[in-house]
């Protein structure tokens, strides 16, 4: 990991062994083939030196004594002893302790059979022990909340699970507490360990003492078969291992690849599995009658339904929505598809919920490793990385926490990474570029909304001198910040950033799945494969495919606009649930009772899929073979695992099948295929195919390159009135989306919103907290439950998209670059 | 000559004792220890043995046994402690008799019973579910299912008693009772083993 600096020279049973200078003993030893064992040393986390299971005769000069290898810096000219008497003695000792009060209930507990105190009990251990008392009894697992339970009894006191939690999480809930052999792992009373990463300490946990409640008693270790693959819960692509038992998935583990997770999930990615499997899943074709019903077809019939919508249509007059679920070969089946044989540019896989695809292509990108440089300089200028890219916030807290990298908050409300940033701005929606112009000094000298010019200059000066003059790179992380405002502000902003500060990086946060596939893989208006426009790569595509788009066409919200005004005579929707995840439920509506023939690829049947013509049942990730591409645009593998419901089919299949039954031919039989085609017209995935993925697949491939910057028009903001509130509208982790609320475990978590302002602007609403007022927006009044939340902006009201409570999706206008709503008095 | 010793054989043998029986009519008694179908056990309480800890699934060299666990009910357990054999099923198209799994249970739940002779007319009936193995629920005998032929006294030889004081046992633990009790029968006395007496504090290691 660190190459800096000498080898240091030890020597370990006689060996000469080259340690990296400030490697742990215990680590340099494993790297050169000598196990020593271990409970609480974890390689993500800081040495603490509880177990004292790693305890080897070291000796540095002043002859050999028995040390623990987890603390122990390897220094030159050690001679370490692991095989010695001594050693061998105090290992054994060592383990003959944790073995006091362990109740030896391996065959009920769900770690037996993985569990690295019954291995190296095994390996190291004194073989019987001499404890013949009674061991100390606790309550058989408590819940320490909705999906961890913790057995005490087990637990040896290693500090693996509260040390994440503290260090790692930042969700300190769970302590050691008592003293001596009263010492037990709790939360404080009444107080759960809410936290969106729990499942790590149940993975970390080295004895059964925390179990998931997902997984409980389903399986033993000896009965699950594991594949390696790629999260797509988010646009992070965590890597996971994906178990099974029967044709069944079981449970997923996070699997540690250095440049994406290092094997931290949140719990959103490690339980999702449990959607996957549900019994609602779509697992037949379904096409609606003459008597206006869906009903159970065959793929005959629905794919000759679909092809005959599609037959002699103006291509004008079709529009593909959707479709970052899908991996990288259906997107480019879909694409190819769409663009190719169909012939229509309104294809665009965001829904009105992120930002301009070009834009985000020509942008110079950064990793996550660049990103999370120590001592570089992060900028939110986007949503908020704890609620909507899990594991991207534990790298980046780390950064800022450990690894002394400076953080800058433009956001309109406090996130999960305000307590270690450097600076807060709290920008009020439609202000992003005011502030950020005001940071370098342009504008005037009034303060914009809360934030003072002085406060922006100082923030100005740490970015653009730090570039510049100290070489701390800087890196923007960068999404849309609200649903509620228009992504203009933030492209504005970020246009700004883009030209005062020399060598900026941009880490985009569009958070969907395989969205970053999607815009490398053309499915955006303007786009072809290859982070290429219409234009550029029209000649490179001339050969490979039968026609392209001759100009750009619209973006999700404008094809659905115009399917409302009876504009498309076809809507085609990859996995998307536009009634529920366009921002704006209206048009949403609209644009689906307006459109013609409505086509949809999904897993279940959502609100969208139930007002479809033709259904076409799709496969899962656990269940598709093929490629993600994450938000660094680093493509890895997604494996099949196991067979998916009834007959449905990966959407690169349904693609092929389509185009069939139109007289073209994708040329696409299998995944692999298409990575032979895209070495041919995508000059940066050139360097990607199937046996250089295989080789690094748990790293990935890093796709670089794009076209030039492009600068959409700026946005106009109408200026704040005082006696309005400006519309905040976030994600949190858990929402009802469908396949958080086809998740047992994660279901029940989804919190209940209410329009929430600053507390003092609480105090003058002369409201009770949950009580209800009138408010006034674009989309006329509603009724809204509200409450003081200490987060929010003065001057801003802010909602959780996609909750139960108010359904922020009724006040958002499309069209509108903010949302401004006034309280009506009664 | 040669013609008559030849049937000097045939009138030896002719008034010898007959090794042969009318069988199935009459049947030989078995060995102790005959491994036949399994049985699963039940406590005196009348709580099942089986924890649904899989280990008998994992040893089973044949790969017949499927068992999957589940959370006890707090308010009427089927078994002590937290888990319980939710699924349990044998194949006895692939059961190969070699007891690794009764070897493996922690608890005693799986033996054998003497029976090995039953057939069937179809591969469902071959598959032996949790309810056709468990041990009836008052009496602690394994249950007769319309294809089996039980005789008298086929049943008593059964559970963890039997593998307990099985030979391959550790001499120091002869005689000694380290066994549970079982639904109908109680604790079973120790039986004498081949040395016919106390433990000879011949320190064996014992298997792991
Ligand atoms: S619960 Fe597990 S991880 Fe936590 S201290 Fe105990 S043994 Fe260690
Ligand atoms: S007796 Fe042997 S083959 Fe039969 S179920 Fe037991 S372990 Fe499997
Ligand atoms: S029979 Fe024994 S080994 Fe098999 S699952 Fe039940 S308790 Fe475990
Ligand atoms: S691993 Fe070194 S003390 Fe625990």
């Amino acid at each position: 990991m660190n190459d800096v600096g000498q080898s240091v020279e030890i020597t370990v049973d006689g060996r000469t062994v080259l340690a990296n200078p400030g490697e742990l003993l215990i680590d340099a030893c494993e790297r050169t083939g000598t196990y020593i064992p271990r409970f609480c040393h974890h390689p993500r986390m800081r040495p603490v030196g509880m177990c004292r299971s790693c305890l080897v005769e070291v000796d540095t000069g002043r002859g050999p004594a028995l040390q623990a290898s987890c603390m122990l810096e390897c220094s030159p000219g050690m001679q370490v002893d692991t095989e010695s008497e001594r050693t061998r003695k105090a290992q054994a000792g060592v383990l003959e302790f944790l073995l006091v009060n362990h109740p030896l209930d391996c065959p009920v507990c769900d770690k037996g059979g993985e569990c690295p105190l019954q291995d190296q009990t095994m390996a190291f251990g004194p073989g019987e022990s001499r404890f013949v008392e009674e061991k100390r009894h606790f309550e058989k697992p408590i819940p320490v909340n909705d999906n961890v339970f913790l057995d005490r009894e087990r637990c040896i006191l290693c500090d693996r699970c509260t040390r994440f939690a503290d260090e790692v999480a930042g969700d300190a809930l769970i302590h050691f507490q008592g003293r001596g052999s009263d010492t037990e792992v709790n939360t404080f009373p009444d107080e759960p360990f809410s936290s969106y990463f729990s499942g790590n300490t149940v993975q970390v946990c080295p004895v059964g003492a925390l179990t998931a409640a997902p997984y409980r008693f389903k399986a033993r270790p000896w009965d699950l078969e594991e594949v390696e693959s790629t999260s797509v819960v988010d646009s992070v692509g965590s890597r996971i291992a994906v178990q099974s038992s029967r044709d069944c998935v079981l449970r997923f583990q996070g699997v540690d690849a250095d440049a994406v997770n290092w094997g931290w999930l949140c719990d959103k990615e490690r339980f999702i599995f449990e959607a996957y499997d549900h019994e609602d899943r779509l697992g037949t074709p379904l096409l609606r009658g003459d008597d206006g019903d869906l009903a159970p077809t065959g793929w005959g019939e629905a794919l000759a339904a679909a092809a005959a919508a599609l037959t002699d249509v103006d291509p004008d007059r079709i529009a593909v929505l959707g479709g970052a679920r899908l991996t990288n070969e259906s997107q480019y089946a879909w694409t190819k598809f769409a663009k190719g044989v169909l012939g229509t540019d309104h294809v665009d896989a965001q829904l009105g919920d992120g930002l301009p695809a070009d834009f985000v292509l020509g942008l110079p990108r950064a990793t996550i490793d660049e990103a999370c440089t120590p001592g570089g300089i992060i900028v939110l200028l986007g949503p908020d990385p704890k609620e909507e890219l899990g594991s991207l916030y534990l790298r980046l807290r780390h950064a800022v926490v450990h690894d002394g990298a400076t953080l800058i908050e433009l956001t309109p409300r406090a996130t999960g990474l305000t307590p270690f940033a450097d600076h807060s701005l709290r920008v009020r929606p439609g202000e992003a570029v005011d502030v950020v112009r005001a940071m370098f000094g342009e504008g005037g000298t009034a303060p914009i909304g809360g934030v003072t010019v002085e406060e922006a200059q100082a923030v100005g000066a740490i970015v653009s001198g730090a570039a510049v003059g100290q070489n701390r790179p800087v890196t923007v992380l960068l999404g849309r910040q609200s649903l509620a405002e228009a992504p203009g502000t933030v492209v504005d902003a970020a246009l700004v950033l883009h030209d005062w500060i020399a060598d900026v990086r941009f880490l985009s946060m569009l958070r969907r799945g395989n969205v970053h596939g999607a815009l490398d893989l053309g499915l955006a208006p303007g786009l072809l494969p290859g982070r290429v426009g219409l234009d550029e790569g029209r000649p490179r595509f001339a050969a490979a495919w039968p026609t392209t788009p001759a100009t750009k066409g619209r973006d999700a919200l404008e094809s659905l606009r115009a399917a409302a005004d009876g504009e498309v005579d076809v809507l085609v929707l990859l996995g998307a649930d536009v009634l529920t995840d366009v921002p704006d439920h209206d048009l949403a509506r609209r644009g689906l009772e307006g459109a013609g023939t409505v086509i949809a690829l999904d897993l279940f049947a959502t609100p969208t899929v139930a007002a479809a013509d033709v259904v076409l049942p799709a496969t899962a990730p656990t269940e598709t073979d093929g490629t993600v591409t994450n938000l660094e645009g680093r493509v890895s593998i997604v494996a099949r695992k196991v067979t998916p419901p009834g007959t449905a089919r990966p959407d690169w299949m349904i693609a092929v099948e389509l185009a069939r039954r139109l007289g073209a031919d994708l040329g696409i039989s299998s995944p692999d295929d298409v990575w032979a085609e895209l070495s041919v017209v995508s000059p940066i995935h050139a360097h990607i195919d199937p046996e250089a993925l295989a080789v690094q697949a748990r790293e990935g491939i890093l796709v670089s390159g794009g076209p030039a910057l492009v600068r959409p028009a700026p946005l106009e903001v109408p200026s704040h009135d005082k006696n309005s509130y400006r519309l905040v509208v976030t994600r949190s982790m858990y929402d009802c989306g469908v396949l958080t609320a086809h998740s047992r475990s994660l279901a029940g978590l989804a919190p209940v919103t209410r329009l929430a302002f600053e507390p003092t602007d609480f105090a003058a609403l002369g409201v009770a907290e949950g009580g209800r007022i009138e408010v006034r927006g674009p989309r006329g009044n509603i009724d809204v439950v509200v409450g003081p939340d200490s987060r929010v902006t003065k001057g801003t009201a802010h909602l959780l998209f996609n909750q139960r409570g108010v359904s922020a999706g009724d006040l958002i206008e499309a069209t509108a670059a903010v949302i401004d709503l006034t309280v009506v008095p009664v | 000559m040669g013609y008559f010793r030849g049937f000097a054989v045939t009138f030896r043998k002719l008034w010898e004792k007959r090794v042969t029986i009318p069988y199935p009519e009459q049947k030989r008694d078995k060995p102790e220890r005959l491994h036949g179908r399994h049985v699963l056990n039940r406590y005196e309480d009348g709580m099942e043995k089986c924890i649904g800890c899989e280990l008998c699934a994992g040893v089973c060299p044949a790969n017949c046994i499927y068992v999957r666990g589940a959370d006890n009910p707090p308010d009427d357990p089927v078994s002590p402690g937290e888990r319980f054999g939710f699924v349990y099923e044998i194949n006895y198209l692939r059961c190969i008799h070699c007891d690794l799994c009764v070897e493996a249970c922690p608890t005693e739940a799986i033996t054998e019973s003497k029976l090995f002779e039953f057939s069937f007319t179809n591969r469902s009936d071959a598959v032996y579910t949790k309810d056709e193995l468990m041990v009836d629920g008052e009496t602690g005998r394994p249950q007769q299912l319309p294809w089996e032929d039980w005789r008298d006294g086929e049943d008593t030889h059964t559970s963890g008693w039997m593998r307990a004081t099985s030979p391959s046992g550790s001499a120091a633990y002869v005689g000694k009772v380290s066994w549970s009790g079982e639904l109908g029968y109680g604790i079973r006395a120790p039986e004498q083993g081949r040395s016919g007496g106390e433990a000879n504090g011949d320190d064996e290691e014992e298997g792991s």
